[in-house]
């Protein structure tokens, strides 16, 4: 598999729209009529390893491994998630049987999918039920410390597919190219989260961003976490239209750290919260380094993505346990 | 007649040393303009991560404090003939400016700014050097000293407190002298320093030198 592979999220695609709240992307779902994040009602969060195997990968390295990359996300200090290793199965993921399940499965028809994560949700609640990930045996997988040329990294993928698991959707911080013959290299990126995989070998992913740790920390904020850090908000037109989708990043001008979000309405309003405070300076991007149906339900909204990146013309500060206050951010058309 | 006049100035002469030498009075009032210079806050990388492990830079930025002019008070206590302490005050409305270019999808140079509320308290105490002037009206002095920064971002929305220091020399220059009211002299003060602002908005946390330059009215009780 020379292509570079996408890591598509079930539920991203299922459940269409994300939520209109703070920062990144977190998984929503409508219930009655009003847009509810995804996410699990208690933690710890229990979990069961499938029995199946690869070449390169034993049973033992695969729980092994798969225990590290929970570990890496309950480690966030601001965060409050946790799992917890339930045991053992021979039940495949992807059964809708109130049982979370991680294993291997073997989907040579999805030729670009490293792996997935599907979602059980009340519906009446919007709590996740179960939500399990497979990741395809159909590609060469390595629990190498060092990473091996030409195998995909299973730490990495994993900790990019609990995010999924944890309620968090896809990051738009990083920068790819087209391939000749289709599909997208990543040349860098800046989130655990963000939709494409790096190639073979690599296991650059397998730390979390200041993205990634915003993100899970405004889906379960730890003691401080609300008062500690602020967020920013504002909205994006484009000739006096608000734009929606459009890829906005707060840069700590301090710390260097990233956190990205989207316009995420019609009055093409966003919130990214999770940041600390200080001085910040805000880009807008169009969002055109993946597929939009990677992030957004495209038959719900249409995404506009013909606009040049843009940076607002203030320092935006944000406070600590507050807000920034409205930063209107006006783009041009290509 | 020639050594009357000649004895009579030294003699005038003798009374105003004795009036405006480092300050006989013990307190002294000051109010005036505040100028520092500019403060480079340094530079920062917005990176992304590649595959390797390396950076790709998304886009580069520049910071710096810019200079202003503010208004800055004081109150002296004279501690010996040559040695006075005093306590001051500035406030000042400075910009925080970051430049940002490089950007790698091309996106315009651009400097985005705020501005930030900038008040110090401190100390100095002020060395007089009255053997260095050849003007009995005029006292130079070297000063040295440090206090409290406090800088408020745009709006008041968040505080980011410091220190400073600084050290430098100046000069009074006594305008009126002998008692008038409840005073015993005023004059004018000017004097260049060099500040050290640690904290604060820096950016990275570090410590910069920038100079400064102070004038003053004064009187003295």
């Amino acid at each position: 598999m020379k292509q570079p592979l996408a890591l598509v999220v079930a539920a991203a695609l299922v459940l269409g729209q994300s939520s209109p709240a703070l920062a990144y992307l977190k998984f929503g779902v409508p219930i009655q009529g009003k847009q509810v994040t995804l996410k699990w009602a208690q933690t710890p969060v229990h979990y069961l390893i499938s029995t199946a195997v690869v070449p390169g990968v034993t049973s033992t390295d695969f729980q092994t491994t798969i225990a590290t990359a929970f570990a890496t996300w309950e480690a966030v200090p601001t965060a409050s998630i946790t799992y917890q290793l339930a045991g053992v199965t021979t039940a495949s993921p992807g059964q809708d049987d109130g049982s979370s399940v991680l294993g291997f499965q073997s989907r040579p028809d999805l030729d670009r999918v490293l792996a997935q994560t599907s979602f059980l949700v009340d519906a009446s609640t919007g709590a996740l039920i179960e939500s399990d990930i497979f990741f395809n045996a159909a590609f060469p997988w390595s629990v190498a410390a060092a990473g091996e040329t030409g195998k995909y990294d299973l730490q990495s993928i994993a900790l990019h597919e609990i995010g999924h698991f944890s309620g968090l959707g896809h990051s738009e911080l990083g920068e790819t190219e087209l391939q000749p013959g289709g599909g997208r290299r990543v040349l860098s990126a800046e989130a655990v989260m963000f939709p494409i995989a790096f190639s073979a070998g690599s296991i650059a992913a397998r730390t979390l961003k200041a993205d990634d740790i915003a993100g899970i920390s405004d889906l379960y904020p730890d003691g401080g976490f609300a008062t500690t850090t602020g967020s920013l908000s504002g909205s994006v037109t484009k000739d006096g239209t608000p734009l929606f989708g459009a890829h906005v990043v707060a840069f700590n001008a301090a710390t260097g750290l990233m956190v990205g979000g989207f316009t995420l309405n019609t009055q093409g309003q966003f919130s990214i919260g999770g940041l600390s405070p200080g001085a910040h300076i805000v880009r807008v991007e169009p969002l055109d380094d993946a597929d939009v149906d990677s992030f957004f339900d495209t038959t719900m909204n249409t995404v506009d993505v013909n606009f040049r990146v843009t940076y607002f013309d203030r320092v935006v500060v944000v406070p600590k346990g507050g807000d920034s206050g409205q930063v209107a951010v006006t783009v041009v058309a290509k | 007649m020639a050594l009357t006049m000649t004895a009579a100035m030294l003699q005038a002469s003798v009374v105003f040393a004795q009036q405006v030498e480092p300050p006989k009075s013990r307190f002294e009032v000051g109010i005036g303009v505040l100028w520092i210079g500019q403060e480079p806050l340094g530079a920062k990388t917005a990176n992304e991560t590649t595959g390797g492990g390396g950076a790709l830079a998304l886009f580069n930025t520049s910071s710096e404090l810019s200079s202003a002019a503010g208004i800055a008070a004081r109150v002296g206590v004279r501690l010996s003939r040559s040695l006075v302490a005093e306590a001051d005050a500035s406030y000042l409305k400075p910009q925080l400016r970051i430049a940002i270019s490089g950007d790698t999808e091309g996106a315009a140079a651009l400097t985005a700014a705020e501005t930030v509320q900038q008040f110090t308290v401190g100390g100095n105490v002020l060395w007089y050097l009255p053997h260095v002037s050849r003007s009995r009206r005029v006292a130079p002095f070297a000063l040295a000293g440090g206090g409290y920064l406090r800088q408020l971002h745009d709006q008041a929305i968040l505080v980011e407190t410091g220190r400073f220091y600084q050290f430098g020399a100046g000069a009074t220059y006594l305008l009126v002298s002998g008692r008038h009211f409840h005073t015993k002299g005023a004059g004018v003060r000017a004097d260049a320093r060099a500040v050290v602002r640690a904290k604060g908005v820096a950016l990275d946390g570090g410590t910069r030198t920038s100079p400064a330059f102070g004038v003053s009215a004064f009187v003295r009780f």
